[in-house]
């Protein structure tokens, strides 16, 4: 209620992070692996005089900078705007204690685009070292901004000492628990991923069966050496979770499926790399390749949607709560109300709402305040009203109503207006990683009100009845 | 009273002083390649479909620039991006919150008219008759993008310093309480000027191109070329420079809250707004007293340096009255919000800029000794009637 909250019907407006996230990551880390890939390449075919294989190179480079400086810039800055509309107070507070590191970060893409341009456009006209050298700014410039992102990225799981008022800093929060293990994996994906993609590229368009087992062959290792960094910074980011995501990883069906099928995946991976290109580089055809893009792919994804998941109940753990409130606030609004807000000056966006539509419910003696007694003087309709509110606020960063992802509505079978309330006032409990009720018992019983209002009956043919 | 809650953040990391400059800095610095495209492509579109040899000359060196120059402009986009959000959150957020849909459809057309921008110039790179009607619509669409993402931009902007339509809007555009992403500001009377005051600065930035790269990377262009570029380059001049008096006019005197009026026609900020206005026309006079000579070096240089100073006064403008307008979001103001500098990260990005500086000097550097490039070749014809 600190900010007016974004409701997206279906997939709740967080899951416009993931999809704009994920998207964006399958392209940044071919950018990182993919500059590296041109720039050791483009140095041995120099050095080899291999002309074919620099128009080659010349060919992707151009088919690079379409893909990752065109779509995988924009994304990355679609990552900024979706974050700011689907979770603004964790944005704020991300912002406010790394704006240095962005802007250290921002420097380094600077570097990389132009790095880029320049690789392309003068290729052919500069001195053989000075070309390998811009490649090289690139792929360095690349690499450095991964780096930073991901001791921002990584500090939302694990803010370890930065959590501590007295060791509180950048550097605690930047050189958090889970950055070297995040970062070990992501330079792995990176290797990997644009290995994939250099692979379809050249499968795709490359006639020159030399050059293809060429590519092919030079690319085996740093892919198989990806695929051993994402498994070993795996065990790392599992090793150095907060005990809470540990506890969701291994609770919540769906997330350990997804964590095995993440290791099944990357191990498939491996072993086709090992067999096919490693072994055997006559054996990259244009289905071999997609597949193994597709494998690389499907693992990413899922890799992507764990690591955001096990961060449940918050978004940044400790510090923000999913649901946009910090877990400091909640035991003021659970005196005060969550639709009044945390703090006596200002109003939230709720307490406004409040006033406007339902101004019998403000306290006379202070018409700016909620008198939350009087909310269950409300008609039942009125009451039901107030809870889709409540609920909007408190519950929809997670949770769609009726269908859609994770909607609340086909949880609710045949639950009774008091197992609701008190599954409202226990939230926390079970399971644990549902954010804790921030309100007070009025306004859990006008959200129970809305739960019932929604909840349909037990589902018909089930024995025993 | 718009609601807004004080939460329990942390504070400002940097000097408020340093916030603000970089914001204001990154601003103008984004809005040089950001004018070029936001006037460049419609006018190179239109040119190249109804002008004659020299005109489709123009819009073929401006349109194979463009990839590097929305590069640019994306780029540079980010550092007043970044700095908005630290200090002006509370008056950001809510605004694009309310627009969410639109505010997202940003990027949703940014990347197409990327695209069609590289798809367009290769129409114009290959040689006659690769100008097929697919890559000129690529042109017109991203045109049109461009455009439009200028018009959410305005949208966005004015609605972050309107918090007293947030409540109404919301209670229009949402369910529950909650926004549906679907409201504008339409209805804000700021906006419409404001969006063509932009319009009104990237004729006069286009204008200012035109004339340096006339001097600069189009010496291989014949001299009947670079005569039509400089009538051009003065014509786009006068015309920015009318629309943007008329514009801002429409702007200062239309639309001004009663504050920002008062204070921005006092002493001394009246004299910033003084020279604001009139700044417009320094680009033309250049122009104009240079009409009869072969465009040189001095007077395009001299545009060049008064288009920013343009923009640089616009900039500075811009911010001082967003400032006046978020009074009531940010009580006292925005700038007496608490501060509490972490110098040692700023000192790693002072750092690591300065690096980053020398090292950008050296690649350019690098392009100064490279080998001559291939002429760029005349543009396609266009197919016949």
């Amino acid at each position: 209620m600190h900010y007016p909250w974004w409701y997206v019907p279906v997939i709740t407006a967080p899951m416009l992070i993931a999809a704009v996230s994920i998207v964006h990551v399958l392209v940044s880390h071919y950018a990182v692996g993919g500059g590296l890939f041109l720039a050791v390449e483009t140095a041995h075919a120099y050095r080899t005089k291999d002309r074919e294989y620099l128009a080659y190179l010349k060919g992707h480079t151009k088919f690079f900078l379409w893909l990752t400086v065109v779509f995988g810039a924009i994304t990355g800055v679609g990552i900024w705007w979706t974050i700011g509309l689907a979770s603004p107070l964790a944005t704020e507070v991300l912002i406010r204690t790394f704006v240095f590191g962005w802007a250290t970060e921002y420097v380094f893409f600077v570097l990389e685009i132009t790095a880029a341009f320049i690789f392309l456009y003068y290729w052919g006209r500069l001195p053989e070292k000075t070309h390998v050298a811009v490649g090289w700014i690139y792929a360095a410039a690349a690499w450095i901004s991964l780096v930073l992102i991901t001791g921002i990225t990584a500090f939302m799981l694990h803010p370890g000492a930065w959590l501590n008022p007295a060791t509180r800093s950048f550097w605690t929060g930047f050189f958090n628990p889970q950055f070297l293990p995040q970062t070990v994996a992501r330079t792995g994906g990176a290797l990997l991923l644009s290995s994939l993609y250099v692979y379809l590229h050249a499968a795709v368009t490359l006639r020159d069966q030399r050059l293809r087992d060429l590519i092919a062959a030079r690319s085996a290792r740093p892919a198989l050496l990806g695929a051993v960094l994402i498994l070993v910074g795996g065990a790392g980011w599992y090793s150095f979770m907060p005990e809470s995501a540990k506890a969701a990883l291994n609770a919540a069906a769906v997330l350990n499926v997804l964590a095995a099928l993440i290791f099944v995946l990357t191990a498939v991976v491996f072993v086709l790399l090992y067999l096919g290109p490693y072994r055997n580089p006559g054996w990259l055809s244009p289905g071999f390749a997609g597949a193994l893009v597709l494998f690389g792919v499907a693992a990413f994804s899922t890799g992507e949607f764990i690591r955001e998941a096990v961060r449940k109940p918050y978004v940044v753990y400790n510090v923000v709560l999913s649901n946009q409130i910090l877990p400091n606030e909640v035991a003021e609004l659970r005196a005060r109300g969550y639709l009044e807000g945390a703090r006596p000056e200002g109003r939230s966006w709720t307490n406004a709402y409040i006033a406007r539509h339902y101004p019998q419910v403000m306290d006379p003696a202070n018409p700016l305040r909620i008198d939350e007694k009087k909310l269950l003087d409300l008609p039942r309709a009125d009451q039901i009203k107030i809870g889709e509110v409540l609920f909007q606020y408190h519950c929809n960063d997670c949770h769609a109503v009726h269908f859609g992802y994770s909607p609340v509505a086909m949880m609710l079978h045949g639950r009774t207006e008091e197992m609701h309330l008190e599954m409202i006032e226990n939230l926390d409990r079970a399971p644990f990683f549902m954010p804790p009720w921030a309100g007070t018992r009025e306004e859990a019983k006008v959200l129970a009100a809305y739960l019932a209002s929604i909840s349909p009956p037990r589902p018909a043919g089930m024995a025993p009845q | 009273m718009p609601p807004l809650d004080a939460t329990q953040l942390p504070d400002l990391p940097a000097p408020f002083w340093f916030i603000q400059f970089f914001k204001v800095l990154g601003f103008l610095l984004h809005m040089v390649p950001m004018n070029l495209w936001y006037a460049g492509v419609p006018l190179a579109v239109v040119l190249y479909a109804f002008g004659g040899e020299p005109a489709r000359r123009w819009s073929a060196r401006l349109m194979l620039q463009m990839p590097i120059l929305v590069a640019a402009g994306i780029n540079l986009g980010i550092v007043p991006l970044l700095f908005l959000q630290v200090a002006y959150a509370k008056a950001f957020y809510p605004a694009t919150i309310l627009m969410a849909w639109f505010w997202l459809a940003v990027i949703g057309l940014l990347i197409p008219a990327y695209y069609g921008v590289y798809v367009y110039g290769s129409g114009m790179r290959n040689g006659a008759g690769a100008m097929t009607p697919l890559r000129r619509a690529a042109g017109w669409c991203s045109a049109a993008m461009f455009l439009a993402i200028g018009f959410i931009f305005a949208n966005a902007m004015s609605l972050t310093t309107n918090p007293a339509t947030w409540p109404e809007l919301l209670d229009r555009h949402g369910v529950a309480g909650a926004a549906t992403g679907t409201a504008l500001n339409v209805a804000d009377a700021s906006l419409w000027p404001r969006w063509m005051l932009m319009l009104g600065l990237a004729l006069l930035t286009t204008a200012a191109w035109t004339a340096l790269d006339t001097v600069w990377l189009a010496a291989g262009e014949g001299d009947a070329y670079r005569r039509w570029a400089q009538r051009w380059a003065l014509r786009l001049a006068l015309a920015g420079a009318v629309w943007s008096t008329v514009t801002g006019a429409w702007y200062l005197f239309g639309t001004w809250r009663p504050a920002v009026y008062q204070e921005m026609l006092s002493f001394p900020a009246v004299v910033l707004t003084l020279l604001t206005a009139a700044s417009c026309w320094a680009p033309a006079a250049l122009l104009w007293v240079a009409r009869q000579k072969d465009l040189a070096w001095p007077i395009a240089g001299g545009t060049a340096a008064a288009q920013f100073g343009v923009l640089t006064l616009n900039a500075i403008s811009r911010q001082i009255v967003q400032n006046i307008e978020l009074r009531e979001v940010f009580r006292p103001g925005v700038s007496a919000q608490p501060t509490s500098p972490d110098w040692g990260p700023m000192a790693l990005f002072l750092v690591v800029f300065v690096a980053g500086v020398g090292v950008l000097a050296w690649l350019f550097a690098q392009l100064a000794k490279a080998s001559p490039p291939a002429s760029l070749e005349a543009p396609s014809e266009p197919p016949a009637a």
